[in-house]
């Protein structure tokens, strides 16, 4: 961003806030940071770039004879992961970027592999440690990319260690916790980063990180991998439908539906039409992302909700144990209910447009 | 003033800026408005009410009722055809809306001769199926000039020729990823042949790395494969669609192109040198592993530099 622009954006806060104060040249210097000011393209490049290169040094790590000895590797990958860190938080610049996140994945690897040679419960040590180290490179905000892949690891780990314990039941707290939080941090943003410089810094990548575990979580929900009980399969569905609803009287406000009884009779509508899916968390879980993507108009959320919501609807009707006549049924009612909606409310969502 | 997202969390790290006045900043300057989420619920609505209708349709056919006799089935689908081909002339209609029910129609033309293909028995995979649907849509899909019915007519086009090297042609995977990078490329340049149109970035994007996947997967295949002088077309034509896909990022300083093509060049080179180093030992995962991370690193800095510019 050129000088002038800086100027601009400044102005735009000064308007109306006589106290506000402000560091121009560290915004300024913040703007020529290369690791504050990345693109889609760069993040995604950098990501696959790092795992690549961390499976190619885990492989030459491995033909190199480490192999056989449980203790070296686990404690090779503990170096790697600090020594990672730590080159991240110093250095902090691009050139080293994908070399330390490439190490920091490989330490994980070795260090997974190292235990799993030297102990005999070595699902939950590994799981329990993989959960410590990335809380601890999280509260040291590394990069964006950092923050990402530790974000990944500890709901992962997570994940692995209700999985390995046979607490299947347990992920639905999981999910549902998963839902609250990305729900939180979505509608709360100029709260979080205004609270503290580490939060804001963490904001964006823990945010992604977050919305690719829940929609992880909810795959598993939707597998027939794990035997969960057909009993509970409900409880993240009324979570996330709660938290759909709550988001719908909310947003009421934006869509100008100012009386309580009609932003109630949305909510009640909103629910019902849920309601079917209650034994398929995963679809209003999509839904959830999609909407609050929307709302905050973050495209990769938004992206990734329209995939995964059109992936779970479909995998919710080939499940079905129906007669495909009857799923046909229900997918033409619910086509033709949604068709009546638009037509129901395509002239009110139209002509207010011009306002 | 243009103020994006990242603008406000940078400003909020340098500053004493309250909870408030960013709120309000967040919702005036990167927050969708009324307008948005009018236009937003609008496409919803009629996107699954058409989507769950056809799906609906689908699994109708699908079920392959007996006491429905051929003529009933073939006359229901080509009724419903009418239908919404009707519908579409309605004048009063939003052109958005137009253009979804017409790909919903679209859908219905591969039901139909699904249909067909169940009461014949040419069997469901068979690849005329899906050159008969492609070749009947294409009215539509010049017609209506949408995005996504685009995109669903250059996946029947490259379904049709991988189905058609598997049961007719017997083509060499290569040939076959030559014709499908081909064909993409082609449809991925032509932006810049129509600059007065206005093609949807995300249809674009998404064929460019459709082509640039072909690209990558063919050419892995001529490393490992015994030299033949025809795989200089592949090799050839990917040079140049590379050359100008950089001097495209370049000119508009977009960090997808030059990511995707560099990263597949990435890609490609790492194959290569599998290839060469042959055993599978410390120094080709030594050298593997240098070489992705720092060729990673300098397309890093090479897009972060063109793009300060």
């Amino acid at each position: 961003m050129k000088t002038h622009d800086i100027n601009e954006l400044l102005d735009y806060f000064q308007d109306e806030n006589k106290s506000f104060s402000f560091d121009e040249n560290a915004i300024a210097e913040a703007y020529q940071d290369d690791n504050k000011n990345q693109s889609l393209a760069v993040k995604v490049i950098s990501s696959f770039g790092g795992i690549l290169a961390s499976l190619a040094f885990f492989g030459f790590i491995l033909v190199s004879g480490i192999y056989d000895s449980g203790l070296g590797m686990s404690v090779l990958g503990g170096i790697l992961i600090i020594g990672s860190v730590a080159i991240n938080k110093a250095g902090n610049s691009t050139l080293l970027d994908t070399a330390s996140v490439s190490f920091f994945l490989a330490g994980f690897l070795l260090f997974g592999m190292g235990i799993s040679t030297l102990h005999t419960n070595e699902e939950n040590l590994i799981c329990g440690s993989f959960i410590i180290i990335s809380l601890c490179t999280l509260m040291l905000a590394p990069s964006y990319i950092f923050s990402f892949f530790s974000v990944l690891i500890l709901n992962g780990s997570i994940l692995t260690l209700i999985i390995s314990n046979e607490h299947y039941n347990s992920v639905h707290i999981y999910v549902s916790l998963l839902a609250f939080v990305v729900t939180y941090l979505f509608l709360h943003e100029a709260k979080i980063i205004t609270t503290h410089k580490t939060l804001a810094k963490l904001y964006k990548p823990v945010k992604i990180g977050l919305i690719f575990s829940f929609l992880a979580g909810l795959t598993i929900l939707g597998t027939k991998a794990f035997p969960l009980s057909p009993n509970y399969i409900w409880v993240s569905s009324v979570v996330n439908i709660a938290l759909i609803a709550y988001l719908v009287f909310q947003f009421s406000k934006i869509l100008n539906i100012q009386e309580t009884k009609a932003k109630i009779g949305v909510c009640i509508f909103t629910v019902l039409i849920l309601s079917p899916t209650a034994l398929s968390p995963a679809i209003s879980g999509a839904l959830l992302v999609l909407l609050l993507s929307f709302y905050a108009n973050y495209k990769t959320g938004f992206v990734l909700g329209i995939i995964t919501f059109i992936y779970f609807v479909s995998q919710y009707y080939y499940d079905l144990k129906f007669t495909l006549l009857t799923k046909s049924a229900m997918l033409f009612a619910t086509g033709v209910l949604f068709i009546a909606l638009y037509l129901f409310t395509a002239k009110k969502l139209t002509s207010n447009e011009k306002i | 003033m243009n103020i994006e997202r990242e603008d406000i969390h940078i400003v909020v790290r340098h500053s004493n800026l309250t909870e408030e006045r960013i709120a309000h900043a967040l919702q005036e300057k990167v927050y969708n408005d009324q307008t948005a989420w009018y236009k937003f619920l609008r496409l919803l609505f009629i996107s699954l009410g058409v989507g769950f209708s056809v799906a609906g349709i689908v699994f109708f056919f699908a079920y392959n009722w007996g006491n429905l006799n051929k003529f009933t089935k073939i006359g229901l689908m080509e009724s419903l055809l009418i239908v919404t081909t009707i519908l579409v002339l309605l004048p009063k209609m939003n052109s958005t809306i137009r253009n979804v029910i017409l790909s919903g129609a679209s859908f219905l033309v591969g039901v139909l001769f699904a249909v067909f293909g169940q009461i014949y028995q040419t069997g469901a995979n068979a690849y005329d199926f899906f050159l008969a649907w492609t070749i009947f849509v294409t009215l539509w899909v010049l017609v209506s000039d949408f995005a996504p019915l685009w995109l669903l007519y250059l996946v029947l086009i490259n379904i049709t020729i991988i189905l058609y090297s598997e049961q007719v042609a017997y083509w060499s995977a290569i040939f076959v990823y030559t014709v499908l990078f081909v064909i993409n490329a082609i449809v991925a340049i032509s932006p810049v042949f129509f600059p007065a149109k206005k093609i949807p970035s995300w249809f674009v994007n998404i064929v460019t790395l459709g082509a640039i996947t072909c690209a990558t997967i063919g050419i892995s295949h001529i490393i490992f494969d015994k030299f033949r002088p025809t795989s200089l077309v592949l090799i050839l034509l990917t040079a140049l669609t590379y050359a100008l896909g950089i001097w495209h990022g370049l000119k508009t300083k977009s960090g997808f192109y030059l990511s995707v093509v560099l990263f597949s060049l990435i890609i490609i080179s790492s194959v290569f040198l599998v290839e060469k180093l042959g055993k599978y030992d410390e120094t080709l995962f030594g050298v593997l592993s240098l070489f992705i991370i720092t060729s990673v690193t300098f397309t890093i800095k090479f897009i972060i530099s063109t793009q300060k510019k």
